[in-house]
């Protein structure tokens, strides 16, 4: 019911945003908070009735939240996504109450919301989603949450407001998949059956023994990071399952991968339209939660939703902003590559290095309070290897912390002249378009923002928040 | 060719913050200059003479995990730390590292868990966690430049009277917000709470602990200047930025 601090709180949200944008910034959560000054829980209100899928965990969230929409799309159903990246309450809260109407109604029966694994705890007993899907965990930026046990457990606490909520947990990471030990809600798992990559330890893991009982894991193979078949051989715990299984790789190049996957309607070969490997299990994150929401509408609503439509979804969804997407600058191909930890750092090193291409790497570092001021990790992320790449042939750094950046790289081994300390984000965008090579941009989070915008602008590209 | 070993203790669960960046900057800048380094991983279980080595790096890790490796410290390492820094051994050693090299530490809700007590100091949890880039000035026994991290603890150190700290808090918290030290020099033991981590951008910190661990195998240490250009540049950033009062690009 439709209260005058509903609307009050709608009308307010609105006219910020209004306010915000006439101004051409692209404000995506002061709105929220100044709703929320009107009525604190306005999400619940604005969100009532709506069929909920949520993404969160470390990596992954937005390219999977994208993956999911998409799918709904294609299966012709409208809804809404908070897209921007404003993961936080205040952004979710943003999203929602300018997707309803002047009395709080939701415009759009759907939505796809990621969420920060911190916020989880506020936003989803105001949202009341049928699905959450926990994409990964790894060390992300610590001096937000402490360390990654933290994270976990603030993960737990959010999911516990939602006992009824399935979750899709993914079955090669055994912090996201310890999760279920102690929730009441119903899970799926999803994973790599296979390895990838070289079948190695690595150095740096942000889960080597085992949760229950403290015994270093072994694995019966890897695919990243901590991840892969992981087994306790003292108390027994280890990888479960997977309900949704990539069974083979087939291909893997810059235009996407070709894998076989396991799901509930049986086995079937699938081509998915981004590439490197984290995508891989985006895609299975993503048919693992569309099949779950699925059979959810299914059982509670009587609606119809075709689950096989995700495996069209992924042949041709595009990317998200920053992450593997592609820019002409005037004639220069840039792919941008949003980097936020050391595990998807080296990842996406490990990517640019199987490319049989001659490029230039543009790194940006910032430490801004979104980012993390702490940027240490960039001693955990495997910048050794692209010393190794006879391809790489230029490096041009830049942001708040471009010269940390420079140092990391000169202890990776990469020859100090091959390096350029580029002083601000404007003569970055004017040394790229002079590239006699294909750039690959690797920024962080708030440096992906600027450099972005400047791109999106020389390129005619949108603005983030249109 | 003169030549130093280095241990890296526990790396298999002290490795938080891009700690082990303390060990490629040690390996490279021995390199740099024509001095071989071997460095061995001595992990949870394993059984290697430390007496062997002259250079002991100890990084931090999560709380869950330092449970771990309290029990293989009781197994017969910790006799051999004490005894290696008796012996005038080289030790770098980072927050988890350095808060285990004193009596004890006392969580916020009062569990004691008993550590190494090769240093008359001991930690205490707190109910905040001290977080951001920060800077000391090093004493003069160890070199007395400036020093710029990151600090990310909850844990307040209190050291015991006469023990020196590594240096003196020009902006941040350091041991325990209080009394303007941070870490502890003892010996050869330089124990810190900076992350960051604590040598690449601190040159002459890193070659002050080079400096100690070879005088101590081969009774003298020359070490040629480096070019420390981009170490500069990163250091004095930082260094700018936290004096005045400005702790991230926001």
């Amino acid at each position: 019911m439709s209260t005058i601090r509903t609307i009050a709180a709608v009308a307010a949200c609105k006219a910020a945003r209004w306010t915000l944008r006439l101004l051409h910034r692209g404000g995506t959560a002061l709105p929220g908070k100044v709703a929320m000054k009107f009525d604190p829980e306005v999400l619940r209100t604005v969100s009532r009735g709506m069929k909920i899928l949520v993404v969160t965990g470390t990596n992954g969230k937005t390219t999977t939240c994208r993956m999911l929409e998409h799918a709904l799309t294609r299966s012709g159903v409208r809804c809404l996504a908070n897209k921007s990246g404003a993961n936080l309450l205040s952004g979710v809260t943003a999203e929602f109450v300018c997707n309803a109407d002047w009395l709080g109604r939701p415009k759009t029966e759907y939505a796809v919301v990621e969420c920060d694994e911190g916020a989880l705890r506020q936003v989803v007993p105001l949202l009341s989603p049928e699905v959450i899907t926990v994409t990964n965990l790894f060390r992300d930026q610590l001096d937000r949450y402490g360390e990654v046990m933290h994270t976990l457990e603030a993960v737990r606490t959010g999911v516990k407001t939602v006992p009824e909520t399935t979750l899709c947990l993914n079955a090669d990471c055994s912090l996201t998949s310890s999760i279920s030990l102690d929730v009441p809600n119903p899970v799926r798992y999803f994973g790599l059956d296979v390895p990838v990559g070289e079948q190695k330890e690595t150095e740096i893991s942000d889960a080597r023994h085992c949760i229950r009982c403290g015994t270093a894991y072994e694995y019966k193979y890897y695919t990243y990071a901590h991840l892969g078949g992981f087994y306790c051989p003292k108390c027994g715990y280890s990888r479960l399952d997977a309900d949704v299984a990539v069974t083979q790789i087939s291909s893997l190049s810059a235009a996407g991968s070709q894998v076989r996957m396991r799901w509930p309607g049986g086995e079937r070969d699938t081509s998915i339209s981004l590439p490197a490997v984290f995508n891989i299990y985006n895609a299975a994150a993503a048919v693992c939660a569309f099949t779950a929401f699925a059979g959810q509408l299914r059982e509670k609503y009587g609606t119809q939703l075709d689950p096989e439509i995700v495996f069209d979804a992924l042949s041709d969804v595009e990317s998200s902003f920053g992450r593997m997407e592609n820019f002409d600058l005037d004639g220069v191909p840039v792919q941008m590559i949003l980097v936020k930890n050391p595990a998807g750092c080296s990842q996406s090193i490990s990517y640019l290095t199987q490319l049989n291409q001659d490029y230039t790497l543009a790194a940006c570092l910032n430490d801004r309070t979104a980012d993390g001021h702490d940027i240490s990790w960039i001693w955990d992320a495997d910048y050794e290897k692209l010393s190794e790449d006879p391809h790489l042939k230029q490096v041009l750094v830049c942001g708040d912390r471009a010269e940390d950046l420079q140092l990391r790289l000169k202890y990776a081994g990469i020859p100090e002249e091959r390096i350029e300390l580029v002083p601000d984000f404007a003569s970055m965008l004017e040394k790229m378009r002079s590239s006699k090579r294909p750039v690959f941009a690797m920024p962080n989070y708030t440096s992906m923002l600027e450099l972005r915008g400047l791109l999106s602008q020389a390129t005619g590209k949108k603005a983030f928040w249109k | 060719m003169e030549q130093l070993r280095i241990c890296h203790l526990y790396p298999e669960v002290l490795n938080l913050y891009g700690d082990r960046g303390n060990i490629r900057c040690l390996q490279q800048r021995l390199l740099w200059r024509n001095i071989d380094c071997e460095i061995t991983q001595v992990k949870i279980g394993d059984r290697t003479d430390l007496s062997a080595f002259d250079l002991f790096f100890i990084g931090g890790g999560q709380d869950f995990e330092q449970e771990v490796l309290l029990e293989d410290l009781k197994s017969g390492k910790a006799a051999e730390i004490r005894a290696a820094i008796e012996d005038g051994k080289t030790f770098l050693c980072i927050c988890g590292g350095y808060q285990m090299l004193g009596h004890y530490y006392e969580t916020y809700e009062g569990v004691k868990c008993e550590f190494l007590g090769a240093i008359d100091f001991y930690t205490v949890g707190g109910k905040i966690r001290m977080i951001d880039n920060y800077a000391f000035k090093l004493g003069e026994e160890s070199g007395g430049s400036t020093v710029v991290g990151f600090e990310n603890h909850s844990g307040r150190t209190y050291l015991g009277p006469g023990v020196k700290p590594l240096g003196t808090i020009l902006k941040g918290y350091g041991n325990n917000g209080e009394d303007k030290t941070e870490g502890v020099r003892y010996k050869n033991v330089f124990g810190s709470y900076s992350h960051g981590p604590i040598l690449p951008k601190n040159p002459e910190l890193c070659d002050e602990i080079l400096r100690s661990a070879l005088e101590r195998r081969y009774g003298r240490a020359q070490l040629m200047p480096l070019d420390d250009g981009f170490e500069k540049l990163a250091h004095d950033k930082v260094l700018e930025r936290v004096l005045s009062d400005r702790n991230s690009g926001d």
